[in-house]
């Protein structure tokens, strides 16, 4: 197979073979008395399941993309629904202008809201002029730390799962809806029963994405809060590239990768059984 | 049907809004470059007034901004290249060809969208030490290159399928190389293919910030991406207006970039997902 050869090779350096080598390393630590790697077998899984700010990760996690990608495709939808619409003019205009953000930088985008959220930002001088006379401090708060970063995020994933679903939308015939419309259907049963199971495959490979991207997102978190105040915002990703880069805990980090893996690979395997079906 | 003239307005102003939501932070910084220290954080929503070119020359000459810049292009030019060259002919076979393990292939190649970042950097880590190509360049474009990659040949794949494999057969017929009927019928034709993964690649690289952080060491090697974060210090106040000079100058090639690559980019990103 020429053609595959160079793809193959390449893939094997720099994807199976560090995927073996990354896992691998959880079953070792890191001793700063020696200076050396030892074996340690399960122990990193042990002191795992021991640590409390592991445990607050995980469910700060599951917040995280639950809430991100269900925001994400509640406004996509209808953002997305709004550009199919026969009756706006300039759509494609529209189109390229909603897909913007998508391509900067996500560095970038994260000081901008860093910004927007800081105590005396643009959004709490907007709240002030509204008369709340305390606004809340949006990245240093242990209750709001998560959320700030959460809609950060949910505007980060609009405009890509906009247009993959404005892209299944466009793929529906227009019969379909009038026969729907025929029949008798209200507005909402039309959106539930018709047009939903339409765009079926789209809105499953979307999900499938988002969440795998929100569970594995760093910048956004590391730039807005650094997982704090405390533990508050941390996320498993940051937790792991702290314990394997700030503290020298690469086999701890892995351990938490792994976790990443297995929660992620569930989610592929889900996706593949239905769209096998 | 016709929609009633209010609705039809009450649909273009909602439009206009959720896309001036979406504008609203990159507008934000766009007024931050231009105003002083001061006038940042007197009228955060303010339009600047008193308009300053002084965030934009301390960047420009007071920080490793040139450096860093020239760092990422050649990373960015580099990826785009080597992904190229690589998933071109992987994604013609994966289209063309049925060989043992071609299922198991695009399901790796999905798969490795699921690999946690910080198990493939730590993997990676120990390959670019060995190699002894940590806190390089071309260490950085082989990672690139390996997260391009498999989004990279599921795209051309789909391009691929498009062109009637009779028009290749036609070609052999009339005496052609397989190799000749590739370069005179298929690669002219998949063009927009090429193009969308080119973009696709050129701005995954230069917005790519976990691995750089990682595998780079001083001033010399580092990307845009992490000359950013570095205006965050170790709790030290940060200069916003800078900041947002900086920030708009790392944007403005992407967003160039964007637009001029959207059509083919568009319809590769949701090309594959609606059939």
């Amino acid at each position: 197979m020429p053609f595959l050869l160079p793809a193959l090779a390449v893939l094997c350096l720099v994807s199976l073979y560090p995927l073996i080598q990354g896992i691998s390393r959880v079953f070792y630590a890191y001793r700063a008395l020696t200076r050396e790697d030892i074996f340690v077998g399960l122990e990193n899984f042990v002191l795992l399941f021991q640590d409390p700010v592991f445990g607050r990760a995980f469910s700060n996690s599951v917040v995280w993309v639950v809430a991100s990608v269900g925001m994400m495709f509640f406004f996509s939808y209808i953002l997305a629904t709004m550009l199919n619409s026969r009756y706006l003019r300039f759509r494609r205009a529209f189109r390229t202008m909603t897909l913007v953000p998508w391509a900067l930088p996500g560095v970038v985008i994260s000081l901008t809201w860093r910004y927007i959220f800081l105590a005396n930002g643009p959004l709490n001088s907007v709240l002030a002029s509204a008369g709340i006379a305390n606004p809340p401090t949006w990245l240093t708060s242990p209750q709001l730390a998560l959320w700030t970063c959460i809609i950060a995020n949910t505007w980060l994933g609009i405009p890509f799962v906009t247009i993959m679903l404005l892209a299944g939308l466009q793929s529906i015939d227009h019969q379909v809806i009038e026969a729907a419309a025929i029949d008798g259907a209200s507005y909402l049963q039309a959106q539930l029963r018709v047009i939903l199971p339409s765009i079926k495959k789209v809105v499953l490979i979307v999900l499938t994405l988002e969440t795998i991207w929100t569970f594995n997102s760093f910048d956004i978190v590391f730039v807005l809060t650094k997982g704090g105040p405390g533990s508050a915002s941390m996320t498993l990703p940051l937790y792991a590239y702290q314990n394997a880069f700030m503290y020298y805990q690469a086999g701890y980090g892995a351990a938490i990768g792994i976790i990443i893996l297995l929660v992620l690979l569930t989610a592929v395997i889900l996706y593949i059984r239905e769209v096998l079906q | 049907m016709r929609l009633h003239p209010v609705k039809q307005v009450l649909l273009h102003v909602a439009v206009v809004m959720s896309i001036a939501m979406l504008a609203f932070p990159i507008v934000l910084l766009l007024f931050n470059s231009l105003k002083t220290e001061i006038d940042i954080f007197a009228s955060p929503m303010g339009i600047p007034t008193h308009i300053t070119w002084e965030n934009f020359r301390h960047v420009l000459t007071e920080t490793p901004f040139l450096v860093n810049l020239r760092n990422s292009a050649v990373v960015a030019f580099a990826t785009v290249a080597l992904s190229v060259v690589v998933t071109a002919p992987a994604g013609y076979a994966v289209s063309r060809f049925k060989f043992r393990g071609r299922t198991l292939f695009s399901m790796w190649l999905l798969a490795t969208q699921s690999f946690p970042g910080i198990i493939m950097v730590l993997g990676l880590f120990t390959v670019l030490k060995t190699y002894r190509l940590l806190n390089t360049l071309p260490g950085l474009v082989v990672m690139h290159t390996s997260f391009s990659m498999p989004f990279s040949i599921w795209l051309l794949k789909g391009y691929f399928d498009k062109i009637p494999i009779a028009l290749e057969e036609a070609a052999r017929i009339d005496g052609c190389t397989r190799l000749r009927s590739l370069v005179k019928i298929v690669v002219p034709l998949s063009v927009p293919g090429l193009l969308a993964v080119a973009t696709f690649s050129l701005l995954l690289s230069w917005n790519e910030f976990f691995f750089a952080l990682v595998i780079m060491r001083d001033n010399a090697h580092y990307t845009l991406p992490v000359f950013l974060s570095r205006f965050l210090g170790s709790g030290g106040v940060v200069q916003w207006g800078p900041l947002s000079a900086a920030a708009l100058l790392v944007s403005i090639p992407v967003f160039v970039l964007f637009l001029l690559g959207q059509r083919y980019l568009v319809s590769g990103l949701t090309g594959g997902a609606i059939k």
